[in-house]
């Protein structure tokens, strides 16, 4: 229906992706492609299926139909479908959830550790040593992150703003081929939102980054590329102006936001 | 129904108080009036009316027959009317029709029965009780007779079928006959008896069936084959029937077991499921119902005295007293405790804990460590037949009782306004104090209907087993894992889990004994929640870490 | 010395585990060197039942792995402690008659030959690792279901109740042919040696003792590894760590497994300490009793549960001598309380004290 958007060089893609919940169709025939490198924004009303979408993605909920498939460098495709979120982590798909999730009982230093892209299996973790790389590692993205001088206070007494933050380091930590990224500027002041901003353009070219977001200046802030979902569908694709200017998707959620 | 007997049986005493200075019993007269009739009436006819003793089974009938035979039945002439005695002593008669003494029975003349009518009579005293005015005795005559095989009762019982109004009482009559025709007639005769006991799937036969098939399979007269071959489907008929009674029978037990764990369970899933607390004094309510009951009894026993038709209705009062009285121990407990644990379920559920063991000394303190009776009233004995399938009264009540408190919680939770809080308050507490519902007034009134419940639970229990201070904690597991399977905060999940694993329970135990059926039904459960970990209507959220 | 200190690198640390070292062996020496006349002395009865506060303290240990660190409360910790007990105690019964020959309370049962299973038991060493294997195969089984399907929170919880809860029904059974509700006793010989001695009792609590602190060592160095930073991540944000990476179900399973193991060999020294072994261990109350050592004692911290342990331990023996009828409503009182106004037990209130004196705040 829509003219999609291909490349060559892809690192994701989904397609005639179903998934309903009790008759409910959450995700209808989606199709989506995200190239190597890509920032892409996702937005969409509420229920459109944006979180069910990145549930899907990181193996936390199965499509009832339809493949997701991630395309590794060497060329080899894998089916995303069939494995559970931890492996599909270690492929470099990284995820930030809704609500700022960090190990609050561990200091920043530590939640950061414990996100580094090394062996993550129960053995390993029980003869781990910290190698001078691992340190520099660390150091880089609390940089990244400015939490530099709060890197062994435990991440329990971070303001909103700066769990954000930590979680978005601790995606970067990963060093992720993929970031999905939901709503990282929920609960943020207005000039921790802009940095935020700045930080995720920041990401484009080194990694392919999905946003997920609702606040339309943030949104305009961060825009390349724009996926408006509806129904659990791809309603349009293109640029800030041509989505924003477009009657469909004015009606189906501009239309409604201001309705409230 | 047990209010009908219960009024049944007043109305008796009641016409037994007023009949004490009466006549005689309605039953009787009739006897004696036919009694009277038959031996004034010509030879001729006597065959005729003696059969119309067939329908009364009074014991005037038997005394007035034997009577007739050793010569104390003799007939007075009054101006040319004759009036039949029967003498009682050495000088006094009695006026067989109306049972009064007669004064000039010395001047009556000695009546005898023809020889022809002898026999006849000696049936109608012989089986009395197939004439019995009660068609439960009938039956079990006729039964009784039938199973002897003995050929004499074959004609008695042909005889007697006809005059049956009562279609079950007819239809056992041709049971009993049918069966004692599988031995005392020709062939054809049994085949079609053995074709008829299979239509009515009669279990009693089925031995005799058996044995005649035995029998037709070593015989080589011809129509033996098709006798076997009629054996064997009227058999199959009657072991297809009794497994479907069988399986109604323990459908039913397992129904009522299954609607104890829901009153057990109902509670729970309202203040675990519903509210998200663990609640693990709610086998310590259950107690509190049982004990309430109890002490319900023990008030009636002696405002009334044990035994009084007053006393009988000591439950009707104690329903209500352990619901509020357990609910008033909710309240105390939500108070108390758990309001300052909403969401903080483990910490819950120790503290709840603490409280059980509380309760539990404190019951031990009071009423002793040993268990209490409480015993059932009258009305709540005895069993009901519905297609063959004994159902007793108490097993139904619970049934009807676990219905009712199915439906009047639907109609709480979806019908009033109350409902209506609770459910905004249990699916978001914040928002719904926000939109000015008062959240811990809601949470204290959920918290003591679910207590109540387990109350009403407990009193139920008093009627099937032993009150004790730790009664309840043979039902907590059970329906802790009754809410999980049904899907926690689902209470339709926990009527259906709670009724499923009752039927289940019931359906094992006469496979693996009770113990191992237990452990059976609790590893079943575990391998059903890797399937479906949410339950059978998981909770839906969209929330990530729940 | 130095090498074994190294999982306590703070000094106050270092000083708990040699504090704690050093009261075990005073314990020891005040019953074996000072004279029964002197007042110092301490009873080997009184002695013997602080060999079993002990083994106590180590269940509450192998509960405070799963509940302190991991966030998973297990309410069938019991059903470890009795198995450990009843694959030791199966070694025990043997020695209680000649090779080969039907240990008593079996002959009650009807059976005339010793069934082929228990001749491994003969040999201690096969008892002991039975002790590990048994209780750590049925958390394996047990734990593998529970976590591949994500089963959490309370529903785990009530999950292990109902665990522990069925297999106390299937030992009560005599067919189940470890004594039904009688169990084992009137134990006799351990390693050639009397039970029944004051040697034993010494031997034993210094067994105990000596499990106490390995475990405590092992808890406090996994503590160290990057597996205990995962498993306090597991408490606190689930989804996190799973979506960075790491198969929380290995973790968890782990952690159950070994947990189960320590509560394993805590039963092993307990039966022989306590002469007695019913299927009684197995009810779901006492699987709650343990969570409440912990609870008093501090869930989340090295010390609480050793303390909570043995404090309620010993005013439960106190208690039910002094005042028999009051004992359940003193601990479920005790409860209450914990719970309401001490949620992080003794030692965090000891924290918390500590640090506002300290000017310090510990994050909620």
């Amino acid at each position: 229906m829509n003219p999609l958007y291909r490349d060559t060089n892809l690192v994701l893609s989904a397609e005639g992706v179903h998934r309903s919940f009790d008759g409910f169709k959450a995700i209808n025939d989606l199709n989506f492609y995200l190239s190597e490198g890509e920032l892409r924004t996702v937005i969409g009303p509420n229920g459109a299926g944006k979180s069910t979408f990145m549930d899907i993605i990181t193996g936390r909920t199965r499509p009832d139909e339809g493949t997701v498939k991630f395309h590794e460098s060497d060329g080899h495709d894998i089916d995303l479908t069939k494995l559970p979120e931890y492996k599909v982590n270690r492929l470099g798909i990284a995820r930030k959830f809704q609500t700022p999730s960090v190990y609050n009982q561990h200091s920043v230093f530590d939640n950061l550790l414990l996100s580094l892209n090394r062996p993550r299996g129960v053995m390993k973790g029980l003869f781990y040593k910290m190698t001078k790389d691992d340190r520099e590692e660390i150091e880089e993205v609390l940089e990244t992150i400015r939490l530099h001088d709060r890197r062994d206070e435990l991440a329990g007494f971070l303001s909103h703003g700066q769990k954000q933050w930590l979680e978005i380091g601790m995606l970067l930590a990963q060093k992720p081929r993929v970031l999905l990224v939901d709503e990282p500027a929920a609960g943020m002041s207005d000039e921790e939102t802009e940095r935020t901003g700045e930080l995720l353009l920041s990401l484009e070219g080194k990694h392919s980054v999905v946003v997920v977001e609702h606040d339309m200046e943030f949104v305009r802030q961060i825009a390349r590329r724009i996926t408006v979902l509806h129904q659990g569908h791809v309603l349009k694709e293109g640029s800030f102006d041509h989505v924003s200017n477009d009657p469909e998707v004015k009606e189906v959620y501009l239309g409604r936001q201001a309705h409230g | 129904m047990n209010l009908t007997d219960l009024c049944k049986r007043s109305l008796f005493w009641v016409l037994f108080i007023l009949g004490l200075s009466g006549p005689l019993h309605a039953e009787e007269t009739e006897a004696r009036r036919i009694l009277s009739k038959l031996i004034l009436a010509h030879s001729e006819e006597q065959q005729a009316v003696t059969e119309e003793l067939y329908d009364h089974g009074d014991q005037i009938i038997k005394e007035v027959i034997e009577g007739w035979r050793i010569g104390k039945v003799s007939v007075f002439d009054q101006d040319g009317n004759p009036i039949a005695l029967l003498k009682r002593g050495e000088d006094s008669y009695e006026e067989i029709s109306s049972g009064n003494s007669f004064l000039r029975g010395s001047e009556s003349k000695i009546n005898r029965a023809s020889r022809k009518l002898r026999k006849k009579l000696r049936n109608v005293v012989d089986f009395l009780d197939l004439s019995s005015n009660d068609p439960r005795e009938r039956i079990d005559a006729a039964m009784k007779l039938g199973l002897t095989q003995k050929p004499d009762y074959v004609e008695v019982l042909q005889e007697r079928i006809n005059r049956q109004k009562d279609s079950e009482v007819k239809e056992a009559f041709e049971v009993a006959l049918n069966i004692s025709l599988l031995k005392n007639s020709d062939s054809s005769q049994k085949l079609q008896a053995v074709k008829d006991l299979g239509e009515s799937a009669s279990f009693p036969a089925r031995d005799f069936i058996e044995a005649l098939r035995v029998e037709a399979s070593e015989s080589d007269d011809d129509g033996a084959s098709d006798l076997e071959e009629a054996c064997a489907v009227a058999l199959e008929k009657i072991d297809s029937e009794q497994k479907r009674v069988e399986f109604y029978g323990s459908l039913l037990r397992g129904l009522s077991t299954g609607s104890v764990l829901l009153l057990v369970s109902y509670g729970l899933a309202i203040t675990f499921g519903l509210m998200g607390v663990i609640n693990m004094a709610h086998g310590e309510f259950i107690a509190i119902g049982g004990y309430t009951a109890y002490v319900v009894q023990g008030i009636f026993a002696s405002t009334y005295g044990i035994g009084s038709s007053g006393y009988e209705w000591y439950f009707v009062l104690a329903l209500p007293a352990s619901f509020f009285v357990t609910a008033f121990f909710g309240i105390l407990l939500e108070r108390g405790v758990i309001q300052f644990l909403y969401n903080r379920p483990l910490e819950s559920l120790l503290a709840t804990w603490g409280i059980s063991m509380i309760i539990q000394q404190v019951i031990r303190l009071k009423f002793g460590a040993a268990n209490v009776a409480v015993s059932s009233p009258q009305w709540l004995f005895g069993s009901y037949e519905f297609y063959r399938v004994s159902m007793s009264y108490n097993r139904l009540f619970l049934i009807a009782f676990a219905l009712f408190v199915i439906i009047a919680t639907w109609l709480l939770l979806n019908k009033t306004s109350w409902g209506l809080h609770i459910r905004a308050t249990m699916q978001n507490r914040r928002m719904a104090s926000s939109l000015g519902i008062k959240s811990s007034r809601v949470n204290m009134m959920t918290f003591a209907y679910g207590s109540g419940l387990a109350g009403l639970a407990g009193a139920f229990l008093s009627q099937i087993g032993n009150v004790g201070p730790s009664m309840g904690q043979t039902y907590i597991v059970d329906s802790f894992m009754v809410v999980v399977v049904g899907g926690v905060g689902n209470l339709l999940g926990a009527a259906l889990s709670s009724l499923g694993i009752g039927v289940i329970d019931q359906g094992l135990q006469p496979l693996l004994g009770p113990v191992m059926g237990k452990i059976t039904v609790l590893f079943a459960i575990i391998l059903f929640l890797q399937l479906r970990p949410g339950g059978l209507f998981p909770a839906r959220t969209r929330s990530l870490d729940d | 010395m130095i090498a074994a200190l190294k999982p306590f690198e703070a000094k106050s640390e270092r000083i708990t585990f040699l504090s704690m070292l050093a009261v075990l062996v005073v314990m020891l020496l005040l019953n074996t060197m000072v004279g029964e006349g002197s007042a110092l002395h301490l009873p080997a009865y009184t002695l013997g039942n602080w060999g079993k506060y002990l083994c106590y303290a180590v269940l509450a240990m192998s509960l405070n792995m799963l509940w302190g660190y991991t966030g998973l409360l297990c309410l069938g910790q019991c059903l470890f402690f009795a198995l450990g007990g009843y694959a030791f105690g199966m070694h025990l019964m043997l020695m209680t008659v000649d090779y080969g020959k039907v240990p008593e309370f079996m002959q009650f049962m009807g059976y005339h030959e010793l069934p082929g299973y228990w001749y491994p038991f003969y040999n201690p060493f096969v008892a002991i690792l039975a002790v590990m294997l048994v209780p750590g195969l049925v958390a394996f089984i047990f734990g593998f279901l529970a976590f591949r399907s994500r089963i959490k929170g309370v529903y785990f919880s009530i999950l292990t109740q109902a665990l522990t809860y069925a297999a106390a029904i299937l030992f009560f059974r005599n067919e189940t042919g470890f004594g039904g509700n009688n169990g084992f006793t009137n134990f006799k010989y351990l390693f050639g040696g009397d039970l029944r001695t004051i040697d034993a009792t010494r031997w034993l609590f210094a067994a105990s003792g000596i499990l106490l602190l390995l475990v405590y060592w092992i808890i406090a160095w996994l503590l160290t590894t990057k597996f205990g930073k995962v498993q306090l991540a597991i408490r606190d944000s689930e989804n996190r760590i799973r979506f960075s990476g790491y198969s929380t179900t290995h973790f968890k399973l782990f952690v159950f497994v070994l947990s189960a193991i320590v509560a394993g060999l805590a039963g092993a020294l307990y039966v022989p300490q306590a002469g007695i072994l019913n299927p009684s261990l197995m009810e779901p109350k006492i699987g709650l009793d343990i969570v409440v050592w912990v609870a008093v004692g501090g869930r989340g911290t090295k010390l609480g549960p050793i303390i909570g342990a043995v404090l309620v331990s010993a005013l439960k023996s106190y208690t039910t001598s002094a005042y028999p009828d009051y004992w359940l409503i003193i601990l479920g009182g005790l409860f209450v309380f914990v719970v309401l106004f001490m949620p992080d037990g003794i030692v965090g209130l000891t924290k918390k004290t500590w640090a506002k004196y300290r000017k310090k705040e510990v994050p909620a």
